[in-house]
């Protein structure tokens, strides 16, 4: 079975490369150039360029026909759904023979994926067809793919795809490859069961199902350290899941109906009930998402998972918490689409857009703080991948917060979203390369790279440079759009919060820029202390970095596509209003005068920061282990479990026993609350166990005359 | 000839309880054969009567057309049937296992008397769903501890004593306070049939409150010893974990759920629930049901020996289902119902895992199951969806049990009994999920062992695998089922 394989893929037998074309690089490049063409021409057909090649196809009878068939089959969500497990299960017949085989099968998949969710697009315009499957889990699943879904199809399933073509390369070196491959796929179905859900409890199904298999990812490793992130972040993952569930019962209680629609009347009717729901699933999906208080999870979980692994985990799947906010947040809490835009239907997406803008703030502050103090790089960028979070956050927040005026901030946070996951898949996927090929994640011993990898430098100077937000690459777009969303929450409710909120922004971002002028440096460009010898050939993961690099400066350069293409349609069916949205969103300019002098201040206020930073060691400060936020919060419940050995044996505890001694102490460092708490029951269970169990003539007696007296008691009343 | 089905099943058991002495020089597979075929007649009868019932409504038996007042009564209605239905296939299941692993530390000579044991037992379950009559009642419940306590001592070592000893003890307090509230009952209305005893309580009750209230108070916590609610937990954990495997199933999964549903009879049809909710009871029942879901979690984190964690755990689930009941509403009883069946599975399939894993390897501490999912794959496989079933994860049965109670509770207004059932589940992932971290990732030797299953017999890998499918079955597809405990929980109301 799966678990047994124990075995590296990267023996002579196995990955013999005989002549050019059955070279897996070759094969593969040339899959993802297909694909990406394929991509081509479907961008090219949706913004009107190939009339003549479309209305050509359509005349043929055949193609046509199959065309309708694919484009009307309602349970496409399905077979979507399915194709990786189908995968899995081939690659898992194929597994014996040939890693290659394997990886080809897994590759093929996820491009098949691409393939079949351009079919839904024509249905996504008119707001998706939804499939219906009653009786499933007691209250029915649902599918359906409007533009939201869509977009998020999108971007994950190119992402997956190119990801995969990494992985093959990145895996050959890493042993129960096969188990990885195995999980990797169960966690794609359940990422895009995810986002072509139609009603809640179908998010909440995939999005547990998601947890568990993306677990065995972060564990991957088998090593301590991963045990330990893993345990977090399982133990997160249930009590976000958990959280949704209780908002799904509330909901279904409360609305008696799960599916995406509007549900404000309801909910208003049933008082402030709304707001516990709401708040359960900004918590539930905020976890996922890494949202500030409970992001704590994240950077021990991505660093420690394999690279492709971690490039997904911060390039998709902490999307779908932002997705999930998202989508209930605009469907339940939006009022219809053409109803009146009186201020009492926004009433409650106000109250809640100004705490998410604030959740959002908090966060991109808190991830940036930390990732300037990083050394090892995938922690860096996992730090990188909350404070990217907080934007979109943010974003979602004023997409609440401005009721009808929204637009703005829903189009950032979505466009943030889109953008995020490819620079940071691609930043991963560089640490990863560098990893790969010198063995070693401290970026303070690393340097002068650029010259033995100069295609991993250039595909890392894109990355930054997005991520950073200059012109021409793609980050810029979107937080020229959410930085526009903040400006105008100032402007449209007049609270004065909101400018601290954008002077922060600012200041984040040049946190950013500052982040990663010092990775560059310290990767790249600085003379290193020992230069490491390598000598690598071009491979899989080239190929995949370089074309995730094309999408970013594609982007960069075509700003507006990604707008006219996939958001300004979802804006239309929004109730947000038109007229701000034909003036401010469509054919919008993110290339003013106002927006690149903010960014120009942002980059020197960055480059000011790297150098003092650099010049005075404020990278290297390390803060007091009391100040960690985890130690903070369970500081009493710690103290009491810590007092607890004394309170149930009094003078006799024997705190000096080995497992003892792990409660006294005070760091969170070793023991976590849960390690904690799992002793002192274990405590609690040696002293009282055994004597209640022989009470039982005494538990008998209090319980007959308890319950005779209470009826007593109750009937004289 | 339908009408005589009960009977005719409690005869078969009898019978075959009998027969199995008379084989004792022949191949001991001849005994277990002609069980199962014994087990396999009785229930496609019982599936006939339920079907019977389902379509005509129910009716009752009475032994040698005695009037109901003097004479036994049987009841057949879906609550009865269904019920016996189900603990019927679970023991079928469960059956098939045992004749592998009954010999889990019982002498060989010993085989046969477990056989006889294990169809007294069903005699006595049977009989308990069945029977319309509180003596009666109390007749197959002495029964059945008597058969229980020496399944529990069947294995000759010194910690079944005591836990036999202590079980027999307190289970004879339980009966005795059941039968002292039958006698109050008695005193008040002059029978023992529960609809006539129901009939005149109602009549009677401002006259005879005291007499009637004592009652309740006595059978309820008679019979909440022998369900094994929270605090009079205390028998069980020893009782369930020193059992023989197959015989913890039956215990956890099927014997503690058939006194719930004596309950259920005894709240709704004996007393209806008015008085017991003019009394409070509900509330009573609500808390201890609240509690036993944490501490039997609690109990359960602390311990080593894997069967005792079980134990514990099923004292946690216990509370579920009495939550549920105390509810007092279709919802409630429907969810509590429903997780009887779900439960059922769930244990049945985590004691009988643990049982393979201790046939193959002979370990039972929780510190031995690292990397043991590389050597029993399909065991562990099976262990891991019960396991996420009792966290309630989604695809699980005990997921959809999660969701009723959960949907329940908030329909009675009591919604903060929503955060009773998370933090519960939660709990259950703390004592859960670091077995099956251990068991999957952890390893003990590395090194590459093939592709194969684990060597246990067959015959104890189709039952584990078959259990593993019904939660899954359940867990997608619950409505079916659901609606038929709903049509039951309607007619109890």
């Amino acid at each position: 079975m799966i678990f047994r394989k124990n075995k590296v893929c990267d023996v002579p037998g196995l990955t013999k490369n005989v002549g050019f074309w059955s070279n897996f690089t070759v094969r593969s490049t040339l899959l993802v150039v297909l694909s990406m063409m394929i991509v081509g021409l479907f961008i090219a057909g949706v913004q009107g360029y190939l009339v003549g090649l479309s209305s050509f196809l359509t005349n043929i009878d055949v193609i046509y026909n199959v065309y309708v068939s694919l484009r009307d089959l309602s349970w496409m969500p399905l077979v979507i759904i399915s194709l990786p497990l189908f995968g899995v299960l081939l690659s898992w017949l194929v597994e014996k023979h040939s890693c290659n085989r394997r990886d080809m099968l897994v590759i093929l998949m996820t491009s098949f994926t691409i393939l079949m969710s351009l079919f839904l697009y024509p249905n996504a315009l008119e707001g998706g067809q939804t499939f219906n499957i009653p009786g499933v889990l007691g209250l029915g699943l649902s599918f359906r793919v409007d533009m939201l879904g869509f977009t998020m199809l999108m971007i994950t399933s190119v992402l997956w795809f190119l990801v995969m073509v990494y992985a093959h390369e990145y895996m050959l070196k890493e042993r129960h490859s096969s188990r990885f491959f195995v999980f990797m796929g169960i966690t794609y179905s359940s990422v895009l069961g995810t986002i072509m859900a139609g009603d809640l409890l179908t998010v909440f199904l995939f999005f547990e199902v998601m947890t568990f298999a993306s677990y065995m990812l972060v564990v991957h490793g088998q090593k301590d350290d991963s045990y330990h992130a893993g345990y977090n972040y399982i133990f997160m993952g249930i009590i976000g899941g958990f959280a949704i569930l209780i908002a799904v019962m509330l909901l279904y209680f409360t609305v008696g109906d799960l599916s995406f629609a509007s549900a404000i009347h309801a909910l208003n009717e049933a008082g402030n009930i709304k707001f516990v729901i709401i708040g359960l699933l900004i918590f539930g999906f905020g976890i996922k998402a890494g949202m500030a208080p409970v992001h704590v999870w994240l950077p021990r979980a991505h660093p420690v998972a394999p690279t492709p692994a971690s490039a997904l985990l911060s390039g998709i799947m902490i999307k779908l918490g932002a997705y999930g906010i998202l989508r209930v947040a605009t469907s339940y809490y939006f009022p219809q689409e053409g109803a009146d835009f009186s201020a009492p239907v926004w009433l409650t997406s106000n109250a809640v857009g100004s705490s998410v803008i604030w959740l959002g703030i908090i966060t991109m502050t808190i991830g940036v703080f930390f990732a300037l103090q990083q050394s090892n790089i995938k922690r860096m960028l996992a730090y990188h991948s909350i404070s990217q979070m907080g934007y979109i956050m943010m974003g979602i927040g004023v997409a609440l917060y401005l009721g009808s005026y929204g637009a703005m901030g829903y189009a950032g946070a979505l466009y943030h979203i889109i953008n995020h996951a490819l620079f940071k898949s691609l930043l991963f996927m560089v640490a990863g390369v560098v990893i790969y090929h010198t063995g070693e994640a401290n970026m303070y011993k690393l340097g002068g790279l650029w010259k033995k990898l100069p295609l991993s430098a250039t595909v890392c100077l894109i990355a930054a440079l997005g991520i950073s937000g200059i012109p021409l690459f793609n980050g810029f777009v979107s937080k020229t759009i959410l930085h526009h969303g903040i400006v105008e929450a100032y402007e449209y409710h007049g609270q004065m919060s909101m400018v601290f909120a954008e002077r922060i922004f600012i200041v984040i971002s040049a946190g950013t820029v500052a982040s990663f002028i010092k990775l560059f440096y310290f990767v790249f460009l600085r003379k290193p202390d020992q230069p490491h010898q390598l000598n690598p050939e071009y491979n899989n993961l080239d190929t995949a970095m370089a074309m995730v690099a094309l999408l970013i400066i594609f982007i960069g350069l075509n700003p507006n596509f990604i707008l006219n293409a996939f958001i300004i349609p979802q804006l239309n069916m929004m109730p947000y209003s038109p007229t701000f949205v034909d003036t401010y969103i469509v054919g919008m300019s993110v290339f003013t005068y106002d927006d690149l002098t903010i960014m120009i201040w942002i980059v020197l206020l960055g480059g000011l920061i790297f150098y003092f930073g650099n010049k005075f060691h404020l990278f290297h400060i390390k803060l007091p282990y009391w100040l960690n936020l985890e130690y903070l919060v369970f500081y009493p419940v710690n103290v009491l479990i810590r007092k607890s050995c004394h309170l149930m044996y009094g003078d006799q505890c024997k705190y000096n026993a080995v497992t003892l001694q792990k409660l006294a102490l005070k760091d969170n460092k070793d023991i976590g609350f849960l390690d904690r708490f799992v002793l002192m029951a274990s405590i609690f269970n040696n002293r009282y166990e055994k004597r209640i169990i022989k009470s039982d003539a005494f538990i008998y007696t209090i319980f007959i005359t308890g319950i005779l007296t209470f009826m007593l008691v109750m009937r004289l009343l | 000839m339908i009408i005589q089905i009960p009977v005719i099943s409690l005869v078969f058991f009898l019978l075959m309880a009998l027969i199995v002495p008379l084989f004792k020089r022949r191949n001991f597979a001849v005994t277990t054969t002609l069980g199962l075929i014994v087990l396999l007649i009785v229930w496609v009868l019982t599936v006939v009567l339920v079907r019977d019932v389902y379509l005509n409504g129910p009716f009752t038996y009475a032994f040698g057309n005695h009037e109901s007042f003097i004479g036994l009564e049987l009841l057949v209605n879906l609550f009865s049937a269904g019920f016996a239905l189900f603990m019927l296939s679970l023991i079928i299941i469960i059956y098939v296992y045992s004749t592998s692993d009954a010999t889990e530390g019982i002498a060989e000579k010993e085989y046969g008397r477990y056989y006889i044991l294990l169809f007294i037992l069903l005699f006595a379950m049977f009989g308990i769903l069945y029977t319309n009559d509180l003596f009666n009642t109390y007749v197959f419940m002495e029964i059945l501890s008597i058969t229980t306590v020496s399944i529990i001592s069947i294995k000759r070592k010194k910690e079944n004593y005591t836990a036999s000893f202590r079980y027999v003890m307190l289970n004879e307090v339980g009966s005795l306070s059941y039968l002292f509230g039958v006698a109050l009952l008695f005193m008040v209305t002059g029978h023992t049939n529960i609809d006539l005893v129901a009939a005149s309580i109602q009549s009677s009750f401002d006259d005879y409150t005291a007499n009637i209230v004592t009652a309740l108070g006595f059978m309820l916590t008679g019979i909440g010893i022998k369900a094994a609610i929270f605090p009079f937990h205390i028998w069980l954990p020893d009782a369930h974990s020193t059992a023989p495997t197959s015989s913890s199933a039956i215990l956890s999964g099927l014997v503690v759920k058939l006194y719930i549903l004596i309950m259920i009879k005894m709240l709704f049809r004996l007393f209806g629930f008015d008085i017991v909710s003019a009394m409070n009871i509900h509330i009573v029942l609500m808390m201890i049901g609240a509690f036993g879901m944490i501490m039997g979690s609690v109990f359960a984190i602390g311990q080593t020996d894997v069967k005792r964690m079980l134990g514990y755990s099923s004292i946690a689930q216990v509370g579920y289902i009495v939550l549920g009941i105390s509810l007092g509403t279709v919802l409630g009883l429907q969810a509590a119902f429903f997780h009887v069946l779900s439960h059922g599975l769930m244990k049945a399939a985590l004691f009988l895992s643990v049982g393979a894993v201790i046939y193959h390897k002979g370990v039972r501490k929780v510190k031995d199951f690292n990397g043991m999912a590389s050597e029993m794959p399909v065991v562990m496989t099976v262990f891991g969806l019960a396991a996420l079933g009792m966290i309630g994860i989604p695809l699980t049965s005990g997921f959809i049990s999660k969701l009723n109670l959960g949907l329940a509770s908030l329909d009675a207004n009591q919604g903060y009994l929503i955060i009773i059932i998370i933090v519960s589940g939660l709990l259950n992932a703390l004592y859960y999920l670091p077995i099956l971290i251990a068991a999957f990732l952890k390893s003990n030797k590395p090194g590459d062992l093939g592709l194969k299953v684990e060597p246990i017999p067959r015959l104890m890998m189709v039952p584990i695998v078959v259990l593993g499918l019904l939660i899954v079955y359940f867990g997608l597809f619950p409505n079916m089922i659901l609606s038929w405990f709903e049509e039951i929980a309607v007619v109890l109301l």
